[in-house]
């Protein structure tokens, strides 16, 4: 017993200087002048070299910079700014979320930007969209393209992909005649992928998901049609593209295993010419997606920056978010990482242009830019109708009935406010 | 007696109490009154709505698929956890050379994350660059869609489960074995009873306590299974992987459908309960034998 | 004692020995099992750790390769230069003050239930809330958390979390203990009654030292759960500089690139500690058990 109370001592000890460290490290928080909350990947990597410069000229301010994937930026932004929370200054947020958070009210009003951005790209940046008050910045320029084999699609007799009837046909010969290169490619995976990918089949074939009165019009007859040709895509990609996301689709594309991508963004398109990382250099061709019966529909997935309502640091937020959208920041992002601006006169650079033989093509889609339905509830349509497209796709579901139950749940979803 | 005053005992019994109330109890209270309410989180408003959010779930076809996939993961994971984990303790309870690194080795994949854990198996069932497809192919088998055909990709996720935490059921079998007295069973050797006898009629039953225990820790914990289907397919390909959870996730933390996410929550717990009392009363019964 | 505690209390014991000739075909068989086993759990774990040593080219190549071609530190020292450490520091600190917490908190709790003579099912209960406890779905509790930590003032703070971790922690470990202060005989603390000794030194001094092989263990499976927690941090933790390791590991998984290496390095470097933990709390548990202190 004596012994067993003796080698607690030696217990007791160490639990009493964890304690102690315990309150130590606890009480140790480092205020930071500026928290930044953003996206990973290529949009991190922007942000990080910009905030190296910027911390060059004003070496006084701080920044912590928070890198999320996609889902997890847009729960920890809409729980944090709904409480009303300080945590985060500066937000980049999708188009998509910006009508809810500007409904909500959770951004400060911007004043004084300058009218060099692209007009389609700021129009979303207010609320109500076009003309109301601006609560952000556009910085991230996507516009959805579409990549092709330029060599492929001449070599069996094509002059380019001039609707979607076109892409289909292409693909399906390309897929016939050429050895382990597959048809075609696109994002298969659940959710926002494969809505990214559909909806620009589904508007040029005339669909809409809500029409001008708010009603849900997605199980119309165009969208059915849409849905078909969509689905007749599968059998000329590869297999398992119903889990591609953007790796994957980038992969085949470099790795010269697909033809056209029907869906590429501005910003995974350099690697493509990149030798080393690419097999393809130089074959590929970048336009606007083609229209069908409607005309060429490019979808924006511009990314803005916004300054939260309970920001600590208001006005070093806006002096960065100015310093990251100047054409100087724009124009060096765009060079080193392929970062697309939202500056026309940086579409227009030649030094840019001299990189990116395919830049005077993105700004006219950029120009001529779709946004998705501004609804506050765009991520839960965006969600449902995601889930029961890939029904459709892996072939649990007719895509007629797919369409209904989608329209179903997306009236349910809308009927609450 | 020394404890005819209980005001000490009430001291040292309060803060645990305390706790237990604010982070435990009160989020349960919390979730049941949400359930019957319409909360539409980012205005801040909610107001009662009886059972309708009850009647949504089960006129909603994604939870009702996803109890039926919930119900089979947990159901198949677990039993086939604790059978592995019961041939491994039978393994490991006798000695062969070098057991002292095997029973590290085999207890180490508890300990890593379940996201490193699961990017291991999702690079592995990659269906072009993974190590199975790629073993598979050396032995001239066709490759296996693991991840993206329907009716595969929750047993590919199940034997992910069973990967990492099989080592736990293995851990609970192993102390039941060696807290039987070795005399019984030597007992019914001597006695003409062959291994599998022992095994069968002696062994086994003497450790039914453990069995039962390590079949109802797997049970619930594959019950609420989230992390793995997140990291390996969110729920796809279609909904062939959605589980109770991952509805929940979905609703409550995309769609902030608050109301909606609670209501199913609370389902989900009033199965759990009666799981779990099922269990307990069975281990309690066992004991007091 | 409940199966659990038995377990507690005997996995980390050496393994009786159990001679009996063997023959020669049972004992193939015996191997040939052992061995399919081993190879399932361990060639994941080899992968892993070969993967970590990999140059960053290598994984993308289209033929997958176990081994690598050559080895490189290149992942480990970017983890380092990252601030992995940092992050490994927030983990020690959340994993370990919550379990100390749990630990004191449910042994302080244990004793008390036992020592009022409550009924033996009132384990059942406890069981029943740490099954339920279990059960609840992080995310639909984390609302109404939020909300309360952020009223404490306590979000986006490492003893924020400790406190929520105690959801999941606190009843597990009074279940644990539970069974293991009900086996403290009541005869000696009344000896020591006699001596004048109060509740806080009796408590200390004979029932703690007692019931160390179950603090011991029930703290080893708290550690492991806190170790890689992950929804509660993510939600509840907000500055990249407060993230613990699981938060900081799905960095690595981002929505165009995994990053092979170092997600496969930084599993390696933070399963360590835990793997550790057990380690060094094993010997203290078989020295417990050669005392006889049952």
């Amino acid at each position: 017993m004596i012994k067993a109370i003796n080698k607690l001592q030696g217990l007791k000890k160490s639990l009493t200087a964890s304690a102690v460290a315990l309150a130590l490290l606890s009480t140790n928080v480092v205020a930071k002048d500026l928290v930044i909350a953003a996206r990973d990947g290529i949009y991190g990597a922007a942000m990080e070299k910009t905030i190296a410069n910027f911390t060059k000229s004003n070496p006084d301010v701080k920044i912590e910079l928070l890198k999320l994937p996609y889902a997890n930026l847009y729960e920890k932004l809409v729980i944090s700014l709904h409480e009303n929370s300080s945590a985060y200054d500066l937000i980049l947020l999708d188009d998509t979320w910006a009508t809810e958070f500007m409904k909500n009210d959770w951004l400060k009003e911007l004043t004084d930007v300058d009218a060099d951005f692209v007009p389609a790209a700021l129009d979303i940046s207010k609320y109500p969209i076009n003309t109301g008050k601006l609560y952000s910045v556009p910085f991230v320029g996507n516009v959805e393209m579409m990549a092709y084999r330029d060599d492929l699609v001449k070599k069996h007799g094509f002059d380019g992909l001039n609707s979607w009837s076109e892409v289909v046909k292409a693909a399906t010969v390309i897929n016939e005649k050429e050895a382990d290169v597959a048809g075609i490619v696109f994002r298969g995976a659940k959710g926002n992928p494969i809505v990214t990918g559909f909806l620009p089949i589904f508007w040029a074939n005339g669909g809409k998901i809500i029409d001008d009165k708010g009603n849900v019009t997605l199980d119309s007859a165009a969208g059915l049609k849409a849905l078909e040709q969509f689905l007749s895509l599968k059998p000329l990609a590869p297999k398992g593209v119903e889990v591609y996301n953007s790796t994957e689709v980038r992969d085949a594309i470099q790795q010269g295993k697909a033809a056209i991508a029907i869906e590429v963004w501005p910003s995974w398109v350099p690697s493509m010419d990149d030798p080393a990382k690419s097999k393809v250099v130089g074959k590929m061709n970048i336009t606007a997606a083609p229209g069908e019966v409607a005309g060429p529909a490019p979808m924006l997935g511009i990314w803005q920056l916004g300054i939260s309502k309970g920001a600590k640091n208001a006005e070093t937020a806006r002096q960065f978010l100015d310093f990251i959208t100047s054409k100087e920041s724009q124009k060096s992002l765009a060079l080193d990482l392929g970062l697309p601006p939202t500056r026309s006169s940086v579409y227009t650079d030649a030094d840019v242009v001299a990189k990116y033989r395919w830049y005077p093509s993105q700004l006219k889609a950029l120009e001529n830019g779709k946004p998705r339905p501004r609804i506050k509830k765009w991520k839960q349509v965006e969600t449902v109708l995601g889930d029961y497209l890939q029904l459709a796709l892996v072939g649990q579901m007719p895509a007629a009935q797919a369409l209904k139950l989608a329209a179903k749940d997306i009236k349910r979803a809308l009927r609450k406010k | 007696m020394i404890f005819s005053n209980k005001k000490h005992l009430t001291l040292l019994l309060i803060p645990a109490l305390l706790v237990l109330f604010i982070f435990a109890i009160y989020p349960v209270i919390q979730v049941t009154i949400y359930s019957f309410m319409e909360v539409d989180f980012s205005a801040n408003e909610s107001h009662f709505i009886g059972l309708q959010n009850y009647r949504d779930l089960l006129d909603d076809w994604f939870f009702t698929t996803s109890i039926q996939n919930t119900v089979q993961f947990s159901i198949v994971a677990s039993v086939i956890q604790v059978i592995l984990g019961i041939l491994l303790a039978i393994l490991f309870n006798r000695n062969f050379p070098g057991k002292r690194f095997a029973l590290p080795v085999i207890i180490y994949p508890m300990m890593l994350s379940t996201l490193v854990c699961s990017a291991i198996w999702r690079s592995w069932y990659h269906y072009d660059f993974g190590m199975l497809n790629h073993w598979l192919g050396i032995i001239g088998v066709e490759p296996i869609e693991w991840l993206f055909n329907p009716s595969l990709a929750l047993y590919s996720v199940i034997l992910v489960d069973v990967w990492q935490w099989t080592p736990m059921t293995f851990l609970i079998v192993l102390a039941g074995l060696q807290s039987i007295p070795q005399d019984i069973s030597e007992a019914a050797r001597t006695d003409g009873a062959n291994e599998l006898q022992v095994l069968c009629y002696i062994t086994l039953p003497m450790i039914k306590g453990h069995i039962m225990l390590a079949l109802l820790l797997r049970t619930l914990d594959t019950f609420k299974i989230f992390d793995k289907v997140y990291a390996l397919t969110d729920g796809g390909p279609g909904n062939a992987t959605e589980t109770m959870s991952v509805f929940v996730y979905r609703n409550g933390f995309k769609f902030f459908e608050i109301g909606l996410a609670s209501a199913a929550s609370v389902f989900m717990l009033a199965i759990a309960c009666a799981l779990s009392i099922v269990y307990a009363t069975k281990i309690l019964g066992d004991q007091n034998k | 004692m409940n199966p659990l505690q038995q377990t507690a209390a005997m996995t980390a014991t050496a393994p009786k020995v159990n001679f009996s000739m063997l023959r020669l075909s049972r004992s193939f068989l015996f191997y040939a099992a052992l061995v399919l086993c081993l190879t399932f759990f361990i060639t994941p774990v080899l992968w892993m750790v070969a993967t970590a040593f990999k140059e960053p080219g290598e994984y993308v190549s289209s033929t997958p390769s176990f081994w690598p071609s050559s080895l490189t530190l290149e992942h480990f020292q970017a983890l380092i230069n990252d601030g992995f450490l940092k992050r490994l520091g927030n983990t020690v600190i959340v994993a370990f003050g919550a379990t100390a917490a749990s630990i004191m908190l449910g042994f302080m709790a244990a004793y008390a239930l036992v020592r009022y003579q409550f009924p033996a099912r009132l384990d059942i209960a406890f069981l029943l809330l740490v099954l339920i406890v279990k059960l609840m779905p992080p995310i639909v509790v984390a609302i109404p958390l939020y909300g309360l930590l952020k009223d404490i003032g306590l979000l986006d703070s490492l003893f924020g979390l400790v406190l929520v971790y105690q959801l999941y922690t606190l009843p597990f470990c009074i279940w644990m203990l539970l069974g293991f202060v009900r086996d403290v005989p009541l005869e000696i603390e009344e000896a020591a009654a006699l001596d004048n000794a109060n509740i806080l030194q009796r408590l200390w001094h004979i029932v703690l030292p007692l019931c160390k092989p179950g603090l011991v263990a029930t703290s080893i499976f708290t550690l492991i759960l806190c170790w890689n927690e992950f929804p509660f941090a993510l939600l509840f933790l907000q500055k990249p500089s407060s993230f613990t390791l699981p938060l900081y590991i799905s960095n690595f998984i981002t929505e165009n690139e995994t990053f092979w290496g170092q997600l496969m390095g930084i599993g390696l470097l933070s399963s360590i500690p835990v793997l550790l933990f057990a380690g060094f709390i094993q010997k203290h548990l078989i020295r417990g058990f050669s005392m006889g202190l049952k």
